[in-house]
């Protein structure tokens, strides 16, 4: 039960804008109306979306093993997934903010898909939102992280408090090793400064087109972009697509902490974005591995998180052969919201075959 | 309480029982006409059966074949203080308590209570409690939760239809009424023995959520639909799908007939609930996504009769990997027994701190088994072998909190005024006592 309160370690970092986007035009946002209206013909693929925007770090803090950094945009769009059907969110009239806990492992940077952050906001005592569970997001700028839009009542200092549990059982290394942890920050809500972060139109001639808006780097969060097929361990055997998700596939020859014995093997399948190689979260997945017509593995593959490969899926099996031929099955879709550009992204997902 | 006119005599009723007190009751009395509700007998004990919980017979069944649930509830939340009763103590809580069931029937329209004792109260014995009691402290039951312990010693839930008796029933349990409902009432007070630590309100029943929908909690264009009986938009505890009384009993030792209650505080947010998520995603992850692709749910799902067609929905593990979604009651049918949960839901909204809420009130023969149930609910496998998250598509976890939890036991009828941790080795003692 409730444990003597440990409070989060705060690194005051200050309200910085970190958009690192030039030309901002000085857009006034005051409402959803605001926002540009969609492009029309969308693809069912990524798309460059209507316009970038900037975001406000606040503070950062370390508890448990995690690390948190409250940043914040203004409110947005965004779609919920359900299976594969998408429900668009408006901005509400009301809402101040788009609030993201961004969370990761402190030791590994890996941003964890297991846990669900609880956002509760207060003002001098007084509950103002209470229980919030953002949704898992995927964002073209930001990649997979949580938000939510909020209301807040008026400008001024608000209590952000952010707890995290403390983890699911298929996790290796040191990712192993948290705890439950909670974050307290203080939020300076300026409606003023919000409406100063950048936001910039992207041509109309790129808007829809296949293609991404650049990730923004952040300081003092780590990358939120999957390895690079070069820097996966183990035997990368080459990369198949399926809605438009990009899967590196590599086998490690000791499968041990996975859960597999001596002498077996593990394949580890790692789906991206693709352009800004995010990783896909909240899929099910299933695989058959054969090998001269004889199906050799038949099965999940759950999704893990790794030092080294981030979060990706996997499964133990007997033995890989250069030839050996392994499809993959999406069996659900990323069930995590999207931001403009992933919305038609990631859905309809059908089977792809890679020879390893 | 201002008089103010333009509010009905109905909305101001419930709003008076989340504020409760003799003033917002005796304002309550003053206006409209007194409602009629018939007395209890002279002496319960004679009439009432040994079940505190034996709620049923006593509840009228719906054209559609549930039980109407009270839609008034009170919970007084009670703590002892230190040391071990005496007999005059339990003759007091005896009498107080049978004060308010001489003055109102037993039944939906008049009052129904229970009086529960939680292991901090059965702490203070020397003896511990018999093993045919499964009573724990309440612990977390997720990883993702961190509620607070419902540490007082009792709690009394009062139930009717009428505001009025509930408000009523408890100034008198409080001492505040010489006479309830035309019946005098004892000296003996609840409060001569116990203090208050807090009183929880709520409410169950079509339109009362929506009449008490201006909460934090709710989104502000006043979602909740007006035929709702809960806050989520949906019916609940249909009759196929609760366990009899009697499943819910313990059934040996000193407390047979008693039962187990689980309690807890649950905090709502439905702003994602309302206004991020369509109908069939409600539908969906409230009962599962084959009752949406099929519209078998209309409305509060008044539609359903007295079940809510589990066996159609499908293997949750299954459901979660293709659909990326499984639903909240889906996910317990594999705790069912004999096809029927095993934990008797009683629960009802809640205004309590001005924020949505719900207290989930459920009988069980053992906490064991409404742990089983709860951890169902978690779905932890389903979250870590399908796209299904710890919360989201995940039932309705996205939406409720868990702040606090208790676990009581209702004792039998006839133990239900302090009872000894173990009443066998009281009535032994005793009678050492009367033979020396
Ligand atoms: C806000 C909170 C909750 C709401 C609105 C809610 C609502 C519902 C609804 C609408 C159903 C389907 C209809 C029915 O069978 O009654 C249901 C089923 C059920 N709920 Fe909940 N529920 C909530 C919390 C809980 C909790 C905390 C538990 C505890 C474990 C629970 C246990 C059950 C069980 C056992 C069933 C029946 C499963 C079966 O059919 O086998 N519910 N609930």
């Amino acid at each position: 039960m409730r444990k003597r309160s440990r409070r989060a370690f705060l690194a005051g970092v200050g309200a910085t804008g970190v958009g690192g986007l030039a030309g901002c035009l000085g857009f006034e946002l005051e409402s959803s109306s605001l926002e540009p209206s969609l492009v029309e013909n969308r693809p069912d693929a990524v798309y460059v979306p209507t316009h970038t925007e900037g975001m406000a770090m606040g503070e950062m803090g370390s508890d448990g093993g995690y690390s948190c950094a409250l940043t914040y945009s203004y409110p947005h769009r965004f779609w919920t997934v359900t299976g594969s059907d998408t429900t668009q969110v408006e901005v509400g009239s009301d809402d101040a903010l788009h609030l993201m806990p961004v969370v990761w492992h402190s030791e590994t940077g890996v941003i964890p898909s297991d846990v669900s952050p609880r956002v509760d906001v207060t003002r001098d005592g007084e509950s103002v939102v209470d229980g919030l569970n953002p949704w898992p997001m995927l964002a073209q700028q930001m990649g997979y992280h949580f938000g939510d839009n909020i209301e807040l009542p008026e400008a001024g200092e608000y209590t952000v408090t952010v707890s995290v549990g403390a983890g699911g059982e298929r996790r290796t290394g040191p990712l192993a090793d948290t705890a439950a942890a909670e974050f307290e920050f203080t939020l300076d809500y300026q409606p003023s400064e919000l409406r100063d972060l950048p936001f910039e139109d992207i041509a109309e001639a790129r808007q829809g087109t296949l293609g991404a808006a650049e990730p923004m780097q952040m300081d003092m969060v780590p990358t939120m972009q999957a390895p690079t097929a070069d820097d996966l361990p183990g035997t990368v055997r080459g990369t198949t697509e399926s809605g438009d998700a990009q899967f590196v596939v590599t086998t490690l020859d000791d499968a041990t902490r996975f859960g597999g014995k001596e002498g077996q093997q593990y394949v580890a399948v790692s789906p991206r974005t693709p352009y800004n190689r995010f990783p896909l979260p909240q899929m099910s997945l299933s695989a058959t591995l054969s090998r001269d017509g004889e199906t050799r593995f038949d099965g999940y593959l759950n999704e893990w998180l790794g030092p080294d490969l981030g979060i990706h899926y996997g499964a133990v099996v007997e033995g890989v052969a250069a030839g050996d031929e392994f499809t993959i099955t999406v069996d659900s879709p990323p069930q995590i919201s999207r931001h403009e550009g992933y919305e038609t992204a990631f859905l309809g997902m059908p089977d792809t075959t890679l020879t390893l | 309480m201002s008089d103010s006119p333009g509010i009905d005599r109905r909305a101001f009723v419930k709003s008076a029982v989340a504020i409760g007190g003799a003033a917002a009751l005796s304002a309550c009395l003053d206006r409209g006409p007194s409602i009629d509700v018939p007395r209890g007998p002279e002496e319960p004990s004679a009439t009432f059966p040994e079940r505190q919980h034996a709620w049923n017979a006593a509840l009228p069944t719906t054209d559609a074949g549930n039980n109407h649930h009270p839609r008034h509830r009170v919970l007084l939340a009670l703590d002892y203080g230190d040391g071990t009763p005496t007999d005059a103590e339990r003759e007091t809580v005896e009498a107080a308590l049978a004060g308010v069931e001489r003055a109102y029937e037993r039944s939906a329209a008049g009052l129904l209570l229970t009086i529960s004792y939680s292991p901090y109260y059965f702490d203070r014995f020397d003896d511990d409690l018999p093993e045919s009691v499964d009573l724990p402290e309440p612990t977390a039951l997720s990883s993702f939760e961190d509620p607070d312990a419902d540490a007082v010693d009792a709690i009394v839930h009062l139930a009717s239809d009428h505001g009025e008796v509930v408000m009523g029933a408890e100034e008198a349990l409080k001492g505040e009424l010489g006479e309830l409902n035309g019946v005098s009432q004892p000296e003996a007070a609840l409060t001569d023995v116990f203090s208050l630590a807090e009183r929880r309100t709520g409410f169950v029943g079509d339109g009362l959520p929506a009449e008490n929908q201006d909460v934090d909690g709710v989104p502000d264009d006043d979602p909740v639909p007006e035929d709702a009986p809960l806050y989520m938009g949906f019916e609940s505890a249909f009759d196929g799908n609760q366990p009899t009384e009697d499943r819910v009993t313990i059934q040996q030792g000193p407390f047979a007939g008693g039962t187990t209650q689980q309690l807890s505080t649950l905090t709502l947010n439905l702003t994602q609930w309302y206004e991020q998520d369509t109908r069939d995603q409600r539908v969906s992850k409230m009962f599962c996504p084959h009752h949406a692709q099929n519209d078998v749910v209309e409305g509060a799902g008044g539609n359903l009769g007295s079940d809510t067609r589990m066996d159609d929905c499908g293997d949750p593990m299954e459901t979660a990997r293709r659909e990326g979604v499984v639903g909240h009651s889906q996910k317990m049918v594999d705790v069912r027994e004999d096809d029927t949960p095993i934990i008797l839901r009683r629960d009802f909204d809640s205004t309590d701190r001005d924020h949505a809420g719900l207290h989930f009130l459920s009988l069980q023969r053992t906490i064991t088994d409404f742990v089983t149930t709860r951890e169902a609910m978690n779905g932890d496998q389903i979250d870590s072998d399908s796209a299904v998250g710890q919360r989201t598509n995940n039932g309705i976890l996205q939406y409720i909190n868990t702040v606090r939890r208790g676990n009581f036991l209702v004792p039998p009828r006839s133990l239900r005024a302090l009872p000894p941790a173990d009443p066998r080795a009281t009535a032994a003692e005793n009678a050492e006592v009367a033979n020396a």
